[in-house]
């Protein structure tokens, strides 16, 4: 391994960092708050340590599959151990475990919390959490090719290993080309989102956190009833449908920018993204309107909940633990799903699933008649074999992991449907889950122990697993490959 | 500029590798997907999976927008094909590997009649670049600029040479030629010298000048190489029948072993003068039976990489005056040390030859003055020549007063067919054609050479 040149690119990622705690910094000085002097530390600990590493550019640059992993896997963790200084540093977090859970939860976009009053905050922090949401959406990585000035040619490796999905292409031939254009619809999508809040009446500050939250499809609200607090359909509906649009791949609206929107709504993964979205929405909305809501609401809340989990936001404006139990089946289902890959969102994405039940039913079809021969399609074009083997062999060990933290989860003693919908919320990065941690709960009350394992989980899930996972390898550490 | 190459060959793989560093934005297309998503992870560029002659294919790569498509697969049909299909499609140029002799004939009419802007014959300018090695034996490899008028030689310092260890301003005031060292590469590394730099044993240095400086220089410095008589080429293929009809026809006596009979009958036919040898050229019973040491020059262009390198070991050990060894893999940087000076890889050729005509096309769409382009030294070392357009700026200002950036070297000037050694007191003139050489960045525009 180059181990410079993984130094190099996680110094320039850290220094990236420290400038980004400026704009939280800024908010503390508009509202005078005491955290200035948090931000200040953390900016200054984040200088000192990134400068030396980017002082002299290595002179082998070369970096293969494996660095590219290890700098994604460190970045992650380094990123969220310094982004956790602020809460720590400023007392209203007492301890660093739950800090650093605060910060991955915030990153991975996954949006759980172990505050059990999130009012209490001062602003800077709570735009901080936000913000978390909004720079891990994208991915650092993505945004520090964006404004790098020339690419390495082998960021490629960079790229792959942060962005979700079981192929990264690229939208034009220039990777920092490509990094520009993701970022540029992802600014005006979140313009937009935070101008038609304001426009429906709630408060600047909280338009634009929400925004950021809704961007990177994370959750973090500012209120404790999260959306629910603001009682307003009108911003309910904006918020479910710009949750949704961060939900599907991007490429999609590059291709409507290059005015080729008829492919694009031809895609196959964007229509069966759609058709579980509404499927859902109409299965709940049935259900809740036999029980205490009016069909009104039941629209309502059905939309904005299955919206909320399928892109794995995590924002609620019901306690859905209290729905009937085939409602609640159905959520969890829609966390396993997650949002389209290439989007913000997390969990296994629409694409995997569409390759595991087509190359699953061409596996009956081989039973039936050994002999024949059937390639896996997707969008009319054949999926490899490698990546039809890798999206399997993903799907088992999403599973296996998600077991094995819930058995490491469960020495807590708390009941099962808590224990096993933590780990799935944290792996899908979604937020709340059932039980004690639904939409009205927190995490809170784990040990410091589970806490570590959740924000593992939740890093393994936003980073899709490889590069997480990869760390316990001591290959992975080798200067050479073996 | 948007660039398609369809094929990644060796010469596909070279180009994209020459052209990315270049910044264009490039698209690779393959029939075989492994090979398209291997470039694609190690350079930065945009990969399509598909057969380049479809117009879905195309259409995906982004035909309609390119400014350019370089067809470079293993069949010229396709190739042809693929450039016609590509500037219906509104590719603005195209470029076509094409190597079969039998439409060596016929190339005005592809680029008249067919609309094809470049037909590249790899194998075709590799025989030229060795015929002109061979005409011009002192320097290991040679390229001119301002058509001709000046050349760029290197010139490898052996230990028996007197200006070992010998600092450049001294070397200048031993000889008399007026030529210029402009880059000396050692070992790895490569320097750009100023006046006190110090020459060691085995360095490779590159010299300009005009062709007849450069022998005056090659006779002082006692490298001057004999004219070459007679050549030996080890190998049959289209580069060695190309070679030997070039040089048989500068009455040079050639002699060329090929080991299939039948292509000895076919060689003999349509290369009269050249003597044909049937037999096994890496065999070493048989280049001493047909006369290796009365040779002047051998070049082995044998297909495979490993025997053209054994055999030119041999012909060096025996003492031949001229050895040229063709190398497929050029990636290895090793041949230079075990002793071969001057080693030429067909898709290297081929590669400067596209970057040129890419560069002359960005010149064209007002982006840069720059007339000719050579890249030295494995393309670590540029050397370029402008045109001096009209009010720049810097007309007329002396050199000692424009602050040049460092590791960068004003060749030379040319001034209405006059050749100029600037020094201090020199000035650039609009229309002056300056030559400027780098090391380890691309020089665009003449602007980019001040600080």
């Amino acid at each position: 391994m180059n181990y410079r040149m993984v130094f190099y690119n996680i110094g320039r990622i850290l220094l990236v960092e420290a400038a980004l705690l400026a704009f939280p910094a800024i908010v503390a000085i508009i509202y005078n708050e005491k955290t200035l002097i948090s931000f200040a530390l953390t900016i200054a600990a984040l200088t000192v340590i990134g400068l030396p590493a980017v002082r002299k550019k290595p002179k082998k640059t070369a970096i293969y599959a494996k660095d590219g992993y290890v700098i994604v896997a460190m970045a992650w963790i380094l990123m969220s151990l310094f982004g956790a200084m602020p809460f720590y540093f400023s007392g209203h977090i007492p301890s660093f475990i739950d800090s650093f859970f605060e910060t991955v939860s915030g990153f991975t976009t996954t949006g759980s919390t172990i505050l059990r009053s999130i009012e209490n905050l001062p602003k800077s922090l709570l735009f901080w959490r936000s913000f978390t949401h909004w720079i891990g959406g994208m991915g650092i990585l993505v945004f520090v090719i964006a404004i790098m000035p020339k690419t390495e040619s082998s960021s490629m490796h960079v790229m792959r290993a942060e962005v979700p999905g079981p192929t990264v292409g690229k939208l034009v031939s220039k990777l920092r080309a490509s990094a520009r254009i993701l970022y540029g619809i992802y600014c005006i999508l979140t313009a937009v989102q935070f101008v038609l809040l304001i426009a429906g009446g709630m408060p600047v500050f909280d338009s634009m956190v929400t925004s950021f939250a809704t961007a990177g499809t994370g959750g973090f609200a500012v209120l404790n009833n999260s959306i629910e607090g603001y009682n307003s359909v009108y911003a309910e509906m904006v918020i479910a449908v710009f949750m949704l649009i961060f939900g599907v791949n991007f490429n999609i609206y590059y291709m409507f920018l290059i005015k080729q929107g008829k492919h694009a709504l031809k895609n196959e993964e964007l229509r069966c993204y759609i058709g579980i979205v509404i499927g859902s929405v109409i299965l709940i909305a049935i259900c809740l309107a036999n029980t205490k809501y009016s069909i009104g609401d039941s629209i309502r809340y059905a939309l904005f909940q299955v919206a909320s989990i399928i892109t794995t936001t995590g924002f609620s404006t019901a306690n859905f633990d209290t729905w009937p139990v085939f409602t609640k089946i159905i959520l969890v289902f829609l966390m396993f799903i997650g949002a389209c890959a290439g989007s913000t969102g997390g969990g296994i994405k629409v694409s995997r699933l569409m390759i595991l039940v087509k190359s699953g039913l061409r596996d009956i079809k081989k039973a039936i008649n050994p002999r024949s021969i059937e390639t896996v399609k997707v969008d009319k074009h054949t999926v490899d074999e490698p990546v039809v083997k890798s999206v399997s062999v993903f799907f088992a060990t999403y599973m296996i992991v998600t077991a094995f933290s819930t058995l490491i989860i469960s020495i807590d003693g708390r009941d099962l449907v808590t224990t096993f919908t933590a780990v799935l919320s944290c792996m899908s990065n979604i937020g709340p889950g059932l039980g004690a941690v639904g939409p009205y709960g927190n995490f809170a009350d784990f040990s410091a122990f589970s806490k570590l394992v959740l924000s593992f989980d939740m890093l393994a899930g936003r980073l899709e697993l490889i590069p997480m996972l990869m760390l316990f390898s001591p290959y992975a550490w080798a200067k050479k490959y073996s | 500029m948007n660039i398609i190459i369809v094929g990644l060959g060796k010469l596909g793989i070279t180009m994209t590798k020459q052209l990315v560093a270049e910044g264009h934005s490039i698209t690779v297309v393959d029939t075989n997907n492994e090979k398209v998503t291997s470039i694609v992870d190690t350079y930065d560029v945009m990969g399509v999976w598909g057969n380049g002659v479809t117009c879905e294919t195309l259409e995906t790569a982004g035909a309609a927008k390119a400014k350019l498509i370089i067809a470079a697969t293993a069949s010229d049909e396709v190739n042809i094909l693929c450039c016609l299909i590509a500037n219906k499609m509104g590719t603005e140029n195209t470029i076509a590997r094409v190597r079969n002799p039998d439409y060596a004939a016929q190339m005005q009419f592809l680029r008249n009649e067919l609309g094809i802007s470049m037909i590249v014959n790899p194998e075709y300018e590799t025989a030229n670049e060795i015929s002109r090695i061979i005409r011009f034996p002192s320097a290991a490899n040679l390229d001119s600029f301002a058509r001709g008028k000046i050349e760029i030689a290197r010139v490898r310092i052996h230990s028996d040479n007197i200006f070992c260890n010998m600092p450049i301003y001294e070397i200048r005031k031993k000889c008399k030629a007026k030529v210029l060292i402009c880059a000396v590469q050692r070992e790895e590394d490569v320097y750009i010298p100023s006046g006190d730099f110090v020459l060691r044993c085995d360095d490779t240095i590159s010299i300009t000048g005009t062709r007849a400086e450069i022998s005056h220089f090659m006779k002082q410095t006692g490298v001057y190489k004999q004219k070459i008589k007679n050549v030996m080429i080890i190998g049959g293929g289209r580069i060695a029948y190309y070679l030997a009809k070039l040089l048989s026809d500068t009455g040079r006596n050639i002699k060329l072993i090929e080991q299939n009979e039948n292509r000895c009958y076919e060689l003999a036919d349509t290369l009269p003068d050249v003597t044909v040898i049937y037999g096994d050229g890496t065999d070493q019973d048989i280049l001493d039976e047909q006369g290796l040491e009365f040779q002047d020059a051998l070049v082995s262009l044998t297909g495979i990489d490993e025997e053209n390198i054994i055999v030119s070991m041999y012909a060096e050990s025996k003492g031949i005056n001229k050895v040229i060894t063709k190398v497929n893999r050029h990636s290895f940087s090793i041949l230079n040390d075990i002793g071969l000076e001057t080693v030429v890889s067909p898709q290297i050729v081929a590669g400067n030859l596209v970057t040129r005509y890419v560069r002359a096309l960005h010149n064209s769409a007002g982006n840069s003055q720059i007339q000719t382009l050579y890249k030295l030294v494995g393309g670590k070392v540029e050397a370029a020549e402008f045109i001096v357009p009209e009010d720049a700026g810097y007309e007329n200002v002396p050199f000692r007063d424009l602050n040049l950036l460092p590791n960068l070297l004003i060749g030379c000037i040319i001034r209405n067919g006059k050749i100029i050694f600037p020094g201090g007191d020199d000035v650039m003139k609009a229309h002056d054609s300056v030559i400027v050489v780098t090391a380890g960045r691309i020089i665009e525009d003449l602007h980019d050479i001040f600080v």
